[in-house]
């Protein structure tokens, strides 16, 4: 179906209702490529019919969502997922999704709140202190820039020191919270260390592996620091 | 009156973008487009080169910053600018133009006021392979004087033109034999910086 050989696909299903014909998961296949065809009522009418035997299936409500939203129906589709995430709170890609949905509408604080949840559930996750770090420096603002900071700095921690982004968030945090704090009083409990030793081992990793670059990250961070 | 002005796109930097969008076709990818006003007749702009920037969370900031300071840094030292934006939507039926391509424009207008946005024309792309035409698969937007951005009109075609009048010909070479793999954008290049988002080798 990814590869839209949908007569294939359908013979499949047929080949698999022969040998399962009371089978939930094929009757979410025969759903799914009524979705590829683009037949959203009638996958609609299939996917409702399997949940009402099924009430919590996880993964038909899934592909209630998704077809909300490949039909561009966006704010119905973070309606459900909202009401899914009621139920199973648990789903930690769920969660991711609706994350996405609101950056991608610019929804930063309700992004934001998705990745509470997730930091919450899974706290050594670099993955998620990253997309937060990067969700409270787009929101902006003092608060929100020292927080960034920070969890820029709990993934390079759960990263090794490797990650690019992270070094470069925490670059980017300090220019930013100097720019917003220029003229009001300082108090300078950020301490300079940590953009340093940012900016030196960002330095060491595109000296050794993107040379001919090193010299546009060298007056990227110049500039920062202005 | 302002001048009605047109852009012309070279092949290399055209071609660029849409193989980027076909690598990632479940996304909506986004660009940036180089290039400078022409010495010789200021109604044209150039856009010489094109650097593939993300194919995910378009619109966080921290990445598309440290892009623009980059991106700057290194074509200004060849004499060019940011001249535009490229944006690709995520579904193929969606042709609006959103919210996170315009804040772009209108940031890339704050240093380039004649800037573009061309947005990417799902259903020319799809039947490129199948005409002969010879214009370009997007659509060009520019920001009319209460700084919205337009589609530009039914002429708008006549207004982005590629440089290399074959180039529609040379993607559907490179689509048959999906040369989109070799594409590194920028999301590549900060999660591996050994990758090129200069893209050096991609039309040896």
């Amino acid at each position: 179906m990814d590869c839209q050989c949908l007569n294939v696909a359908k013979d499949c299903i047929k080949a698999l209702l022969k040998k399962f014909p009371e089978s939930k998961r094929v009757g979410r296949l025969e759903g799914m490529l009524l979705e590829a065809k683009g037949s959203w009522a009638e996958a609609e009418k299939a996917y409702s019919s399997l949940l009402e035997d099924n009430p919590l299936d996880q993964v038909i409500h899934k592909r209630k969502v998704a077809m909300a939203k490949a039909q561009g129906n966006i704010s119905g589709a973070i309606e459900s997922l909202n009401k899914y995430l009621e139920i199973f709170m648990a789903d930690h890609d769920a969660w991711r999704e609706l994350a996405e949905i609101y950056v991608s509408l610019q929804m930063y604080k309700q992004a934001a709140f998705c990745y509470e949840e997730l930091i919450l559930s899974q706290p050594t996750a670099p993955l998620y202190h990253l997309a937060y770090a990067d969700v409270l420096y787009t929101l902006g603002g003092l608060e929100n820039l020292q927080t960034s900071k920070k969890y820029y700095a709990s993934t390079i921690d759960l990263t090794g020191g490797k990650n690019t982004r992270a070094l470069l968030g925490v670059c980017l945090c300090t220019s930013a919270i100097g720019q917003v704090s220029k003229g009001k009083n300082k108090e300078d409990k950020e301490s300079p260390e940590l953009q340093s030793l940012a900016a030196k081992a960002l330095e060491k990793e595109y000296r050794q592996k993107a040379d001919d670059k090193l010299g546009l990250l060298t007056s990227a961070l110049r500039s920062l620091k202005i | 009156m302002v001048a009605e002005l047109k852009y012309e796109i070279s092949q290399n930097a055209y071609i660029k973008l849409v193989l980027h969008a076909l690598k990632h076709k479940t996304t909506a990818v986004n660009g940036i487009l180089l290039g400078r006003v022409n010495p010789q007749n200021d109604s044209v702009v150039e856009i010489t080169d094109s650097v593939p920037l993300f194919h995910s969370n378009l619109a966080l900031l921290p990445s598309l910053e440290i892009a623009l300071i980059m991106i700057e840094e290194h074509y200004g030292s060849k004499g060019l600018g940011i001249v535009g934006y490229f944006h690709a939507n995520e579904r193929f039926d969606d042709a609006e133009l959103g919210i996170v391509a315009k804040n772009i424009g209108d940031h890339i207008c704050r240093y380039f006021p004649q800037a573009a946005i061309f947005l990417l024309d799902n259903k020319k792309l799809e039947a490129l392979p199948m005409g002969k035409d010879q214009s370009p698969v997007m659509q060009l937007y520019i920001r009319d004087a209460s700084k919205n951005w337009k589609l530009a009109g039914p002429d708008g075609g006549s207004r982005l033109v590629i440089k290399e009048p074959a180039a529609n010909a040379v993607l559907s070479d490179y689509i048959s034999s999906e040369k989109w793999q070799d594409v590194v954008d920028f999301d590549d290049h900060l999660d591996d910086i050994k990758k090129d988002w200069l893209n050096p080798e991609l039309f040896k």
